[in-house]
Parts: C-alpha cells; structure tokens; sequence
C-alpha cells in the first residue's frame, strides 16, 4: 500500500517535473546572458594607496569565489602591494584591520601589472583593438551574450579618473569606449560599479543601451577610506568597498539577492558620502537583475531524466511588469546610432569682414587729419 | 643725402627678403627674444583665423593685439612680408628726417650761444660742426636698418616693427612741430601699448619750447598749452577707442589688450623683468608687485623731465629707453628703437665712461640667451636661473649704457657753462661726479 502510494506520487511527482520542465524551459532563455566576464582596475601605485589594490583584489575574491573563472577576468593592478618592500606582512593583502580577510589569497591572477595598467591598455582591452600577439589571458573576449562586471578605483575628480599619477581617463572616452562595445556586440549587459571621488562623474556621460552603473560618491563628494591599520600603516580599504565585500560574502552562487539590494549597501550613515546609481540606460528591471548575473557566472543548468519536446516555439516568460517609466524600446543594432548627429558637419567657411561704418569712419578721420595738418589747398589737388 | 639712403634702404631690404627666403624665418619667429606673446604673428594669424570661423579672436588668451591691426591684416596678410619691410622703412626714414631736423636746431642755437658768448672759452672744443653732424641721419638709418635686432624683429614679423614705426613717426611730428600730429601718433602709440604715455612730457616741453611758450607752471600759457595738446591727444584716443568698439562691436578687446599689458599674466621668459618675478611669488602679494613694477616704468618721467627741461630730445631717448627695459614685454625690436638715437649724441663719445664694459656686456648676453635657453629647455642641464641672470645682465647693460650717455650729456652741458677745465677755489683741478 505505502509502496504504491510512494509509487504514484513519484509518478506524479515525475510527470509534473516533466511539465514543469517544458513550461519552464522558456525560463532557460529569459535572462540574455550565458557568459560572465570581468575586468577589475586599480589605478594608483605607490605604497599609500594600498587600499585601492585591495579593493579590486577584494571584488576579485568575490567574483572568483562565485564562479567567474581566472581566463573571464581581467585584473589590472598598477602595484603590487603583496611584494612591496614596505608590507610588514608579505605576500598578504588585507581588508581589515584584524587581519580577519586575506583577500591576496594563493592564486591570485594578475593579468596587467605595474606599468602596464595605462589608460590606452584599458581601452584597448575593453573594445578588444589589441595587438595580434596580445595573449589570450589579457583580453576580453566577450560577444553579445556576456555580462560584463567592470570596477574601477583609484582617485579621480569631476569627470576624470587618474592612472598612475601621470595620465587620465575622462567620462566621454569611457562611454565612448562602451558604445565601441556595444557597437562591436561586445556585451549584453555591463555593470559598472566605480570607487572613487566624485565617481559619479564618471557615469554621466554614458549613452550605450545596457548599462548600470553604481559610484561609491556624487559629485563634489570624496570616497573616504575605512581605518587604518597600525602595524601595516596605511589605509586597507575604502569604505564603500568594503561594505560591498561585506555585502557580497553572504552571496552564494544560488541567491537570489537582486540589484536593488545592491543599491542599498553602504547608506550615508556608513559611508559618509552617497553612493550613487544610474539605471536609465538598463532595459530591464534592476530589481529582475540578480546579483549572480554580474558577480558570478551561473550556469542555468537542470539536471533531467526524460526528454522534453521542444517543438513548440519558446516563449520568453514573462517578466515582472513594468512600469512605464522602465518601458524602452528595444534596441537593434541597426539604427540606435544616430550617426549625422554625431558627425559634425564642417561650418561653412565665411569670411569675416570689417564692417563698412569702421572703414568709412577710419578713411574720414585720416582724411581730416591729412587735411587739417597740410591745409585744405591741397584739397583742389584731389577733387 | 637721398641716395645714400636709399642705398641703405635698398640694402635693408634686399638683407630681409633674404632671409625672408631662407629657412631662419621660422627659427627665429619662435624665439622668445624677438616676440612676446604682444607682438607675436603666429598669435595676429591664429586671431585672424578665428575671426573667421566666427569666434571672437579674443576669447581665450591667443590674441592680445589692438582691433586696428586686425583691420590692417585683414587685408594685408598675405602680403606681410611687404608690410613690415614698409614699416622698417617708414621709421628709419622718419628717423632720418627727424635726425635732419634736430640737427639743424641744434646747430642754430649753438650759434646764437656762440654770438651771444655765452660758452665759456676753454670749450671751443666740445662745439659741433656741421662737417662732423653731416652724416649723422644717415649713421642713425643705418643703426636702426642695420642693427640685427631689428632685422630679426622684422624676419619674425613681431608687431613691435609696426609699434616702432608708430613711434618714429610721433617723434617726427614732435621735431617738426606738428601739435596735431604729434597729439595724433601719441595716442596712436599709447592705444598700441599703453607705456609711450610717458613721452607725452618730452612732446610737450619740445612743441612748447618750439613755439617760444615758457615752460613755467605758473603761466597761464602753459597750462593751456597743456590743455589744447591733452584735449587733442584725449580726442584723437576717444575717437580710435570707439571705432576700435565698431570693428567687433564689443569691448572685449580692452582686457585683452589693456588688461594683459597691465596685469602681466603671461610668464613666457622674455627678456625683461617681469616673468621670473611673478612665476616665484605668491599670490597675495601679486598686486602689489605689479603696482611696483608698473609705476617704475612711469616713475622717471617726472625727474628726468624736471632734469631735462632744456633737452626734450635727449629726454625721449632716455624715456624710449627707460620703456624698453621696464616694460612688461619687452622684446629685441624695442630695444633697436632707442639704440638707433646713439650716433646722435656720437659728440659725447669723450665722457662716456662705461661704453666698453657695456657694449662687451651687451654683446655676449645677446650671445647667451640663445645658448642658455637651448641649455635650459632642451639639454636640460640648466634651469630658468640661469636663462635669468642672462636677462639681468642685459637689462643692467642697457640701464649703465642710458645713465652713462645721462651722464657724458650732462657733463658736457656743465662743461658748456662752467668751462672745460674745472678748478676748484684753491685752483687745483677739480673732478665731476653725476650724483
């Protein structure tokens, strides 16, 4: 009797998965992505600015750690704190003063290290214009199925971001960077998420379909740093950074924390500065953005016993509805460029001319002059 | 004597089209030495430029010249080459004439001090011939054609030629005894840059002398001397402002020109005082230094015209001089005006006492500052001290030659009262000191 109740509802039990599973199998496709890729900057060099290496090495950890493989992530650091001459713990790298987090690790993978983190390299490895002998490891290679999660550090300003103390990259070169991206179906959807001063300048000016962007500051903020350690010496981490790595270690690859959740790390209170986000540019909800769709690299896979007849057309499932504020239109690739805008037209050459009362009142004035100073006999020499 | 000038004229030219032709014109147009960012062309060019792409030339800190020379260029700037040639010209010309006529004055009340007897009888000496003053335009044309100040200030085609010409031609109008005239080009040189204000004081005791008014502040002729010549010169500079107003048909042109004259906020080294002054100092005390500075250049008028009541002439070289030096940015051509007046006073060779020292002086910085600013940009083994001290010397160069012609004229005038030989009361022979 027990044998053939467990018997049937396993039935059950079988047959609803199977419906399930083919009702579902609209679910497979409703998110856009099937790849995960990451580039994690820092800017500064020199001993002091420890911080800012520890914050992409923490943001490293964490995208690692939930399944975003070394070959899709892209790490720039201009120094190497972990070696430094002045680290009196070598070979670590901590977020916090009681040496709580090593987030250096044992296998970090650096791809661009000291000099080489420049603004060209940058660039380059984000619209993929990169010399032939460029190796794999250093590229991104991404097409138009990546999620692509990029963080900035370092110091910048009002609409620049400093590299190495000797050069910049400005707001328009970063979102014309992005719009080489989509334009080369380089992404399917970009978080950018930035940690420095006035870091929200740094998303003002971008014009791409697909981005989100979060700074750790507003304009005329400064990101502030978290506490120094005293036997280290220096500053470990920023602030909104490591209350992101806070945030970001109770994720899991199954969570289901969404971007809203994002947003609110690091309130005023904690960080001193407002973080802030833009999502105008994103055609989803940010509520229907999991965390795991940027950070990690989760595989929507279903283990099944049966076959499942695909014949009928997927459907999409149906998203959460929108309000209509959020309702974009779709882009194609084809004409979201609006190319005679962009290129200017050349003004027309005219020529400028004196006008014609300064000419005719300078000649009366030498004339009067002439006259007054040689007599008017001279006159009936003219006339 | 006009065709010894025009030999000289034809030979000046004939040298600046040469190196017109050669590929030193460029080299020399981007020296600091002999343009400032006054005087520059690339600056007339790149204004002109904007013009006609419909901005104005004095947005941004480009264009610092006056609104009548961006109606001159307007029209002749391709034939530029021409018109600073013209320029050289014209001022040595007007050089010569005005030399011409100096002469002849000084000439005619030499001899009524001789017929009045009142030389002294040991001097006979110290009186001048026309034999000896007979070549002397032509020797001042030629300072000022020849000089290679001036003909690498035409080469770059700096503005300062046509300022220079400006000049030459109120100095002219002054010796001839044109009031209008001289009211006229005064204002003319002042709109181009403000520091020729200062030899309105010389103008203005030589046309009084001229027409016989006393130079006696409690005349009432004096004053309206005073007031005919400042309501000519205020009219005639009214009247250039205003239509300088209905070229662009904005003021914007009086900070850019007036303001930049005045305020100095460009620190190109150049050779004169100012840059390296301002580009160490702090701040707030940036106005007072520039109140300093600015005053000096006007601060001699007063002394020297006191001093110098009975010579104008020799009042406007040293005051040319005093602004060569102490202007804000001073270049080569400025410098080649004043030094084209010396063989006028070519008589007082005997009571200079300085002129080796200074000529060598003079000579080796101009040597210099071309080595010394390779050294400092390019080498990178020197920095802006030295290219400073190059600039120092030359400028304590030209203020020991000016007060040492000051000094051999002011001699010879005692000399020309008091007798060639001094002696004291106890009859041993006695020396002159300038104080």
């Amino acid at each position: 009797m027990k044998i053939l109740t467990f018997f049937s509802l396993f039935s059950t039990f079988l047959s609803t998965n199977s419906i399930n599973v083919e009702e579902n199998a609209g679910q497979f496709f409703s998110s856009g992505h099937t790849n995960n890729w990451a580039v994690l900057v820092c800017t500064s060099r020199f001993w002091f600015n420890y911080r800012h290496v520890a914050n992409t090495l923490s943001v490293y950890r964490s995208v690692k750690r939930l399944g975003i493989p070394d070959s899709h992530i892209v790490l720039m650091l201009a120094d190497d704190m972990a070696c430094n001459h002045r680290n009196p713990k070598p070979a670590t790298v901590f977020s916090h003063k009681n040496m709580e987090l090593n987030v250096y690790g044992d296998d970090v993978e650096v791809d661009y290290r000291g000099y080489e983190v420049t603004v060209e390299n940058f660039l380059r490895v984000l619209t993929g214009r990169l010399p032939p002998s460029t190796p794999r490891s250093k590229r991104l290679l991404s097409d138009d199925r990546s999620n692509i999660l990029i963080y900035l550090t370092g110091h910048g300003g009002n609409g620049f971001l400093k590299f190495q103390d000797s050069e910049e990259i400005s707001n328009v070169e970063l979102a014309d960077a992005f719009e080489q991206m989509w334009q080369k179906r380089r992404y399917n959807e970009l978080l950018f998420i930035i940690d420095t001063c006035q870091g929200a300048s740094m998303y003002e000016r971008f014009y791409s379909p697909n981005l989100m962007a979060l700074a750790s500051s507003q304009v005329g903020e400064d990101s502030l740093s978290h506490q120094p350690d005293l036997a280290i010496g220096v500053h470990l981490m920023d602030r909104y950074t490591f209350y992101l790595l806070e945030f970001l270690e109770d994720i899991h690859p199954a969570s289901k924390a969404n971007m809203n959740d994002l947003f609110k790390v690091c309130p005023k209170s904690q960080c001193v500065s407002t973080p802030g986000h833009r999502t105008d540019l994103f055609l989803r909800d940010p509520g229907s953005a999991l965390i795991t769709d940027f950070f990690g690299s989760v595989r929507k896979v279903e283990i099944t016993m049966e076959t499942i007849n695909l014949t009928d057309p997927i459907k999409e499932a149906e998203q959460n509805p929108m309000s209509e504020k959020l309702q974009k239109v779709t882009y194609s690739y084809v004409d979201q460029l609006p190319v005679s805008e962009i290129i200017h037209q050349k003004p027309k050459q005219k020529d400028w001319h004196p006008p014609d009362g300064f000419i005719l009142g300078l000649w009366t004035l030498i004339l009067l002059v002439f006259f007054k100073t040689y007599g008017i006999k001279h006159l009936k020499h003219i006339f | 004597m006009a065709a010894p000038l025009t030999l000289l004229l034809i030979v000046a030219v004939t040298i600046r089209a040469a190196l017109y032709r050669s590929s030193l014109a460029d080299l020399i147009s981007e020296r600091v030495e002999v343009v400032s960012p006054l005087t520059a062309w690339k600056r007339v060019v790149e204004g002109l430029a904007l013009l006609d792409l419909g901005v104005s030339p004095y947005s941004g800190d480009v264009f610092h010249e006056t609104p009548l020379i961006i109606y001159f260029f307007h029209f002749l700037v391709d034939y530029a080459e021409i018109t600073f040639m013209l320029a050289d010209v014209i001022t040595a010309v007007a050089l010569y004439m005005t030399v011409k006529d100096y002469n002849k004055q000084v000439f005619r009340k030499q001899k009524y001090a001789l017929e009045a007897d009142r030389y002294p009888l040991d001097c006979l000496e110290l009186i001048r011939s026309p034999k000896e003053m007979y070549y002397i335009p032509l020797k001042v044309a030629m300072f000022y054609l020849l000089n290679p100040f001036t003909i690498l200030s035409c080469v770059a085609k700096s503005t300062c030629g046509l300022n220079n010409a400006v000049l030459a031609l109120f100095i002219l109008s002054t010796i001839k005894g044109n009031v209008l005239l001289s009211a006229v080009f005064l204002s003319l040189a002042t709109y181009q840059s403000i520091y020729p204000l200062t030899l309105c004081a010389a103008a203005l005791l030589y046309l009084m002398q001229r027409q016989y008014i006393p130079v006696n502040y409690r005349r009432a002729s004096f004053w309206w001397f005073i007031a005919q010549y400042a309501f000519m010169y205020l009219g005639s500079l009214f009247v250039i402002v205003c239509l300088s107003f209905f070229l662009l048909g904005s003021w914007d042109y009086l900070p850019s020109v007036y303001g930049f004259i005045l305020s100095v906020p460009d620190l190109t080294p150049n050779i004169g005082l100012f840059w390296y002054f301002f580009a160490e100092m702090f701040e707030h005390f940036r106005l007072f230094f520039l109140c300093v500075f600015q005053i000096n250049v006007f601060f001699y008028t007063i002394p020297l015209s006191i001093k110098l009541k009975e010579h104008p002439v020799f009042l406007i070289f040293m005051q040319l001089a005093v602004i060569s030096i102490f202007k804000s940015y001073p270049t080569v051509g400025d410098i080649a005006l004043y030094l084209a007046f010396l063989p006028v006073w070519s008589h007082l060779h005997r009571f200079l006492r300085n002129i080796f020292l200074v000529s060598c002086v003079l000579l080796t910085c101009s040597a210099l500052f071309p080595v010394l600013w390779h050294l400092w940009i390019y080498a990178g083994s020197a920095n802006s001290n030295f290219y400073y001290a190059i600039t120092l010397l030359f400028n304590v160069a030209q203020i020991l030659l000016v007060s040492d012609y000051f000094y051999a004229f002011l001699r010879r005038e005692h000399h020309l009262t008091y007798g060639l030989y001094l002696k004291r009361k106890d009859g041993s022979e006695a020396t002159l000191v300038l104080k």
